[in-house]
């Protein structure tokens, strides 16, 4: 025998009716990405204590995303050349505008192409992306970053005892951190600003090791120009890291965040979040960073990095825009123009993957269709023509019906506004496109390559009109 | 000339495939005579063909049966100035 349990209703909701469609446009503003909007503060309970964070302070304050996909992004695939460095440097300078939105990136400097293709970049004459380094952990690396008149260098301080006593073989975690501060005095004296890379902080022991470390760094820095004082990135090495309110450390974001600039004193904007998608969250792990007091997200293009990659550099540029409310500079078009690019050097962007895959905004049914052909925001996330040159398509299947045909014949015949012809005047490509899978018993969907020769077939005046055949 | 009942008693037959003088003006196109949907857009596209019209495509498609359809066509050829 079963029971139910049922629930006292605590609230009635009474309608609210209208003749007039309420489309949350406050919100939905379908010029930029959806809004990211906070009612309040969040409160973490911390130590036994509520503590109190407020998310809307990211509209103001100096928030970036930064970039490593010259060094993590390469780890994961063959080298780029350098002539294919300097165009993606380029296109991020182009992408993240004048005020830098896309702040810094990050050079290997061992090599002798690795130093022509930082000189190369730096020839271009942008503000930004700044550029910096990226070396190990070793006094005598930062002759190279010298030597590159670099301000600014990442150097690996791993943190957890995976790494401390199994990698480096330290035989303490005390002879360990001397190590790792006589590499940053090193920097200090190359006049150099060491970013401490905090790897594998996720699995870390944050107050036995990690606080010490960070309260030590915090002194040194203390005793030099503020120009150098030293920089934190919180490496989620393994992708362990977790957002959700209440998680324990080492693994939750928010208090890592919050130990470190509050305990420990480093101030929001040297504190920088660096994942891993090993579990599925390295986009929203990156902005919880944002969020919860880390100003830099570090990024990849595409995601592309070590193992399951890195927070999508064009993933953080949209969180960027939806949380602040503005595009701030940025030119989100570069996004399109970045990912033709790497695919044409045979990056492989899956179709269905957000904002560059060749999917992305495209729709195979017909009722989604049909939907696109009456307002196109029904079925699409935003203007994707204007802020990515990418127009909502279909993908011509048994599914697409007449409307996805018509979505099909007015963006290949370019027809906008009152210019769109209806399903009707399709219906002579309709009818071969379903007769393809009802006669033909085809199981693949229909290229566009297919559908021209058809259109020019079927449609002969309208296509000597428009593409002048 | 023949009706416009008549010549749209031609046309859904020729594009259901099914027999002219069978159909009833309460027969719903897609229910009672299997219109499927592309069969529909074709009956609109041959509708306005053969009355030399063009029809607005919701109103068009929201007509259900060979009736109304026969009242609707009437009254776009009126409109458009078409002599029936």
């Amino acid at each position: 025998m079963t029971t139910t349990t049922t629930t006292t209703p605590t609230k009635t909701h009474p309608l609210v009716d209208t003749t007039e469609p309420n489309l949350l446009e406050d919100t939905f503003d379908y010029d930029l990405p959806p809004l990211i909007k906070f009612e309040g503060p969040i409160t973490e309970v911390i130590d036994g204590k509520p503590v109190e964070f407020d998310p809307r302070s990211v509209k103001t304050r100096d928030i970036v995303v930064t970039d490593t996909t010259f060094r993590d992004g390469q780890q994961a695939r063959p080298p780029y050349t350098i002539d294919q460095m300097v165009h993606i440097y380029d296109l991020m300078a182009k992408l993240g505008g004048p005020n830098g939105v896309v702040r810094q990136t990050e050079f290997f400097l061992y090599t002798k192409n690795d130093r022509e293709t930082l000189d190369r970049c730096r020839a271009l004459g942008h503000k930004y992306p700044q550029c910096t380094g990226w070396i190990r952990a070793v006094k005598g690396d930062f002759r190279l970053v010298k030597e590159a008149g670099l301000q600014e260098t990442g150097m690996l301080t791993s943190s957890s005892d995976y790494h401390i006593f199994h990698k480096l073989k330290f035989k303490s975690r005390k002879a360990c951190m001397d190590s790792y501060c006589e590499v940053v005095d090193a920097a200090f004296e190359a006049g150099v600003r060491p970013r401490c890379h905090l790897e594998d902080l996720t699995r870390a022991d944050i107050e036995g090791f990690v606080l010490p470390f960070v309260d030590r760094l915090m002194e040194m820095s203390r005793q030099v120009p503020d120009e150098l004082s030293v920089k934190i990135r919180l490496c989620d090495t393994m992708g362990f890291g977790i957002s959700y309110p209440g998680a324990e450390l080492p693994r939750s974001i928010p208090k890592l965040i919050y130990k470190l600039n509050k305990e420990c004193g480093v101030p929001t904007e040297r504190l920088e979040w660096h994942g891993h998608n090993d579990f599925h969250k390295v986009h929203i792990n990156g902005a919880t960073g944002w969020l919860y007091g880390c100003d830099a997200c570090n990024t990849t293009l595409f995601g592309f990095g070590e193992r399951t990659g890195n927070p999508p550099l064009e993933g953080a540029i949209f969180e960027y825009i939806a949380l602040k409310g503005d595009l701030c500079g940025i030119d989100t078009s570069a996004i399109t123009e970045l990912a033709d690019y790497m695919r044409s050097m045979g990056l492989p962007i899956p179709d269905n993957y957000p904002f560059v895959g060749k999917a992305f905004n495209s729709t195979s049914a017909g009722i989604h269709a049909g939907g696109l052909r009456q307002d196109e925001r029904i079925y699409n996330i935003m203007d994707t023509t204007t802020l990515l040159g990418k127009p909502p398509r279909v993908s011509l299947t048994d599914k697409s019906g007449a409307d996805g045909v018509a979505i099909w014949v007015n963006e290949f015949f370019g027809l906008t506004g009152d210019d769109k012809i209806s399903k009707i005047k399709v219906h002579k490509v309709a009818r071969w496109v379903t007769d393809q899978y009802e006669k033909e018993s085809r199981l693949t969907s229909i290229s566009d390559a297919e559908m021209e020769v058809v259109v020019k077939e079927l449609m002969p005046d309208l296509y000597a009109k428009h593409k002048g055949d | 000339m023949a009706s416009v009942e008549d010549r749209v008693r031609q046309v859904t037959a020729r594009v259901l495939n099914v027999s002219g003088n069978d159909i009833k003006p309460a027969d719903n196109f897609a229910m009672d005579l299997g219109a499927e949907s592309v069969q529909a857009i074709e009956l609109v596209a041959n509708f306005e063909e053969e009355f030399g019209i063009e029809m607005d495509e919701e109103e068009a498609l929201g007509v259900e049966n060979f009736g109304s359809a026969v009242e609707y066509i009437t009254k776009v050829c009126k409109e458009q100035g078409i002599v029936t």
